[in-house]
């Protein structure tokens, strides 16, 4: 009789001691992600020291007001201004690797560099990958980044905010519009390179209801023969502030209908940021956009 | 810079020489108070060991190094004086090592008229006559057309000793004239230097390596390793034996039938 | 000795043989040219068969691609292959060396600096950029590559030695090199502009630029084809060519300057564009026997032609997009390079 006691005592104790060896996995806070690399991440709980080598992914931190978890970023990180204090890890290409693996922090967030990635996880730093390229990436990084926090409550709320905002610009600029949306170009670079239908910008634009002189066949950003814009005679033009009054001197750019009539937007380098960065600011950026159609477009 | 030669001075000045000329690299003296001189229609040849500073006696005679100290006297006026372009027409410079060279052999040749012809290279009668002469004296009319650099050696040294020629200078400096070519050549050779000399009435200095051409010339200028040992005509360096001074080992010359000839000692040492 | 036959040949013409081939060649060139300009009115955004509508029937829009972006932009092409391909022989021929092209007193990198220093001095808070900012790409271009042969030049202590020269211009080329990549690192933004710069780019050639290359062009053709039997004498080595009467000293300073002028209006115009300066005298001299004035004046045609090709190659080949004329005329020359190996381990 004792025996068989024992041996209930024994097992039960044994199935206890097993039990607690998997309560990390049962516990509240631990989850499992999967990252835009296909790895499966495991968390024992919601990262508390972050690191951010970008700038879209610094902002998203912040807006779910968690700034305060973090420990540094990528020296081009610039919003909100107190992340301007925090150390600066390099850019993404070439990351202070030193810097990174002294701060001693749960997660580094990234984009795709595998130089890096690879380097980090050698030396024993978790790192998580995040696409930062479309318009889609931007709320499916906001939930990611939402459950890696445990904000998962506020970051549904500020996809919801910004989802919200970005339909109701798109309804004022549909208002506004009369008849087809303005033919637009918008030069990301000199050279010509322009940003396609296919790029963050292009969707920006699309969502607009302008329509891009550039074709979706061409790739997100090509570089254009200039008589290619020529041709297509754009209504408005987006292009840096430096190289709006050079335009009018390329040859046969005199006669494009945005040359001639002035319809030109230029932005300053505080708001081409939320422009250019598929971030938690992106109502910014559009706003920016559809003001400058509404004053420039015919 | 005056174009024109002045006036002769009374008996014949030489048309080149150096006066307590000094040539070295730092502190390093090649040459040490050399005075030479070199008279019209008469040929030199120095001769000397390797390193003795041949080549650089002739650089400084021609003016292409700068002394540390001493003159060079060109035709009465110092080197220094003449005008690039007299200087020029009047000392033609032959180098030991000819670097190869896509022009064709006429348009080498005819390089040597530069001075003559100037920047733009507009050939005239004379330049023509020149260059004609000079190619047919040294038997390179077959390397007209070629390009210098598929000639042979022997071609090459001719075409160069062509363009020397046809600088109609009245003073040939030449550093190793009998390199590369065969014997019926450097008879040739030796036998132009000769009639430029003493046909020509130019003043004809040579480095030569070969004993038996060098003793062909009029006066030797013998060179060795502590400096030089002695200048005068052939007949005095053979009395005084300064070629076995020079070399630091006996010298033995021949007089066969009025040629002389270095017989090579063919015993063990 | 002399065979009656040679004489002949030295009598009637000194150079009967060559001119008829140059004379072959400069005419294949020319042609090739306004080939390849015809050609280029049919190539860009639109198909073949549109641009003969043009041609027949012009608009206000048909005649504005035409003749204000296709034509000079061919044109402008053929000047800066031109300079290009001149500045190469005169280097080759100043330096005697095969392997020498117009980029190498420092030139490239020293265009790149001011390039990259304009781009920067936008939006800079620094005062003395701001001066910088205004210049323009063009300028900045143009002043970076003459300062950076001025600086050359000094380094190597004056024009008095070949080898320090080539030395000064490589040490120059690695430290402002590194000048530039520091620059690009504390501001990426430039980065793309950066490198369709150094990749070089046809694209925005005008009338204007036709103008000032081909004016630049002509100008450079006088002291270089005046000095070419300098360097035909400077072929038989430096001291034969002092003795010749040859000062090197204002051989070398007439010939660096008008190098470093054209070269700098090149990179002013459309960047770097590598290869065209090394291949076109190479090319001229695979084929025919020249002399540094027929050199001099076929070494530009070949460049012209060189490089309109492969502006005309960059517009089709992504038709409506563009390569960099730069990557084409290095693939090119690559190739050529390759070749030509090839073909002396062959006859090895």
């Amino acid at each position: 009789m004792s025996r068989s006691w024992a041996a209930a005592i024994v097992s039960a104790a044994a199935f206890l001691v097993g039990l607690a060896r998997v309560a990390p996995c049962f516990a509240d806070d631990g989850f499992v992600l999967r990252d835009d690399l296909k790895r499966d991440i495991a968390f024992a709980h919601p990262a508390r020291r972050i690191i951010t080598l970008l700038p879209s992914l610094t902002e998203t931190v912040c807006a779910l007001d968690a700034c305060d978890r973090l420990v540094a970023t990528d020296r081009y990180s610039n919003w909100p201004l107190q992340v301007g204090a925090l150390p600066k890890a390099g850019g993404l290409d070439d990351a202070a690797v030193e810097l990174i693996v002294s701060l001693r922090p749960d997660l580094v967030l990234l984009s795709r560099s595998q130089r890096i990635t690879g380097r980090l996880e050698e030396l024993g730093i978790r790192t998580f990958t995040l696409n930062t390229e479309s318009y889609a990436d931007i709320g499916r990084n906001i939930e990611i980044i939402g459950r890696i926090l445990g904000e998962t409550a506020r970051a549904a709320a500020l996809e919801h905010a910004l989802a919200a905002e970005l339909h109701e610009i798109g309804v004022e600029a549909a208002a506004r519009r009369h008849g087809q949306g303005p033919t637009v170009y918008f030069e990301v670079d000199r050279a010509p390179y322009a940003a396609g239908p296919e790029s963050f910008i292009g969707e920006l634009l699309t969502m607009l209801g302008a329509r891009n002189i550039v074709t979706a066949d061409l790739g997100p950003f090509p570089k254009l023969n200039p008589e290619y814009v020529v041709r297509r005679n754009p209504d408005v033009i987006f292009v840096s502030s430096q190289e709006a009054p050079l335009l009018a001197e390329r040859p046969g750019w005199g006669d494009i209908r945005a040359v001639k009539e002035r319809r030109l937007c230029s932005f300053p380098s505080a708001v081409s940021d939320t422009i250019v960065r598929p971030g938690p600011r992106v109502d910014a950026g559009m706003r920016a956009l559809a003001d400058c159609l509404e004053r420039v477009a015919p | 810079m005056l174009e024109t030669p002045p006036p002769s001075a009374a008996g014949p000045s030489p048309a080149l020489s150096c006066v307590h000329l000094c040539m070295g690299y730092g502190v390093r003296r090649v040459l040490d108070d050399i005075s030479l001189e070199f008279s019209a229609g008469t040929w030199s040849a120095v001769v000397g060991p390797n390193g003795c500073g041949k080549s650089t006696l002739l650089r400084a005679l021609a003016g292409l190094r700068r002394p540390l100290s001493g003159s060079i006297v060109l035709q009465g006026r110092e080197l220094s004086l003449w005008s690039r372009r007299e200087r020029a027409r009047r000392l033609a410079w032959l180098a030991q090592d000819s670097t190869g060279t896509d022009l064709t052999g006429v348009e080498v040749v005819g390089l040597g008229r530069f001075a003559h012809g100037g920047w733009l290279g507009a050939r005239q009668g004379t330049d023509d006559a020149a260059i004609r002469h000079a190619m047919r004296a040294t038997g390179s009319l077959a390397s007209a057309q070629r390009r210098v650099s598929t000639l042979s050696g022997g071609e090459r040294q001719r075409v160069y000793l062509a363009r020397a020629l046809a600088v109609e200078a009245p003073v040939l400096l030449l550093d190793e004239p009998t390199t590369h070519l065969d014997p019926p050549h450097q008879e040739d050779v030796i036998r132009l230097l000769r009639d430029q000399a003493h046909g020509c009435r130019v003043c004809v200095v040579s480095a030569i390596h070969d004993l038996s051409l060098a003793l062909a010339a009029d006066r030797l200028i013998v060179m060795g390793r502590s400096g030089l040992i002695g200048h005068g005509t052939v007949a005095e360096t053979l009395a005084g034996d300064w070629l076995s001074a020079a070399f630091e080992t006996p010298i033995h010359v021949v007089d066969d039938n009025g040629t002389r000839l270095w017989r090579p000692s063919l015993q063990p040492a | 000795m002399s065979a009656p036959r040679a004489e002949m040949v030295l009598g009637v013409d000194t150079s009967l043989g060559t001119p008829t081939r140059l004379a072959l060649w400069l005419t294949g060139c020319l042609a090739l040219t306004v080939l390849l300009t015809v050609g280029s009115l049919f190539t860009g955004t639109s198909s073949i068969a549109t641009s003969w509508h043009w041609l027949l029937a012009p608009d206000a829009q048909s005649s504005l691609v035409l003749w204000q972006i296709r034509l000079p932009r061919t044109l402008g092409a053929w000047c800066v292959g031109a300079l290009l391909g001149l500045c190469g022989a005169t280097a080759q021929g100043l330096f005697r060396n095969p392997l020498a092209e117009p980029y190498l007193l420092g030139t490239a990198s020293g265009a790149a600096l001011g390039v990259a220093i304009s781009l920067i001095a936008v939006d800079s808070t620094i005062v003395e950029l701001a001066w910088a900012g205004k210049l323009g790409m063009t300028c900045a271009a143009c002043i970076g590559a003459g300062a950076a042969t001025a600086l050359t030049i000094a380094l190597s202590r004056g024009v008095l030695q070949t080898t320090s020269l080539l030395l000064a211009g490589i040490v120059v080329a690695s430290v402002l090199g590194a000048a530039t990549s520091l620059i690009l690192l504390t501001k990426p933004e430039i980065f793309r502009a950066m490198q369709t710069f150094l990749l070089g780019s046809t694209a925005f050639l005008s009338w204007a630029s036709v103008g000032w290359v081909g004016g630049v062009l002509c100008l450079c053709l006088v002291p270089a084809i005046g000095l070419s039997r300098g360097l035909d004498a400077l072929t038989l080595g430096e001291d034969t060519a002092q003795s010749l009467g040859l000062s090197l000293p204002l051989i070398r300073i007439a010939l660096l300057g008008m190098m470093s002028l054209g070269t700098a209006t090149t990179v002013g115009q459309v960047g770097i564009v590598m290869f065209v300066g090394l291949m076109a005298p190479h090319l001229v001299r695979e084929t025919l026997a020249v002399n540094h004035r027929q050199l001099l004046v076929a070494a530009p045609l070949c460049g012209g032609a060189l490089l309109q090709a492969a502006d005309l190659l960059s517009r089709w080949i992504v038709r409506p997009a563009e390569l960099p004329v730069g990557a084409v005329t290095a693939l090119v020359g690559g190739a050529y390079l390759v070749f030509s190996l090839w073909r002396r381990n062959r006859d090895a």
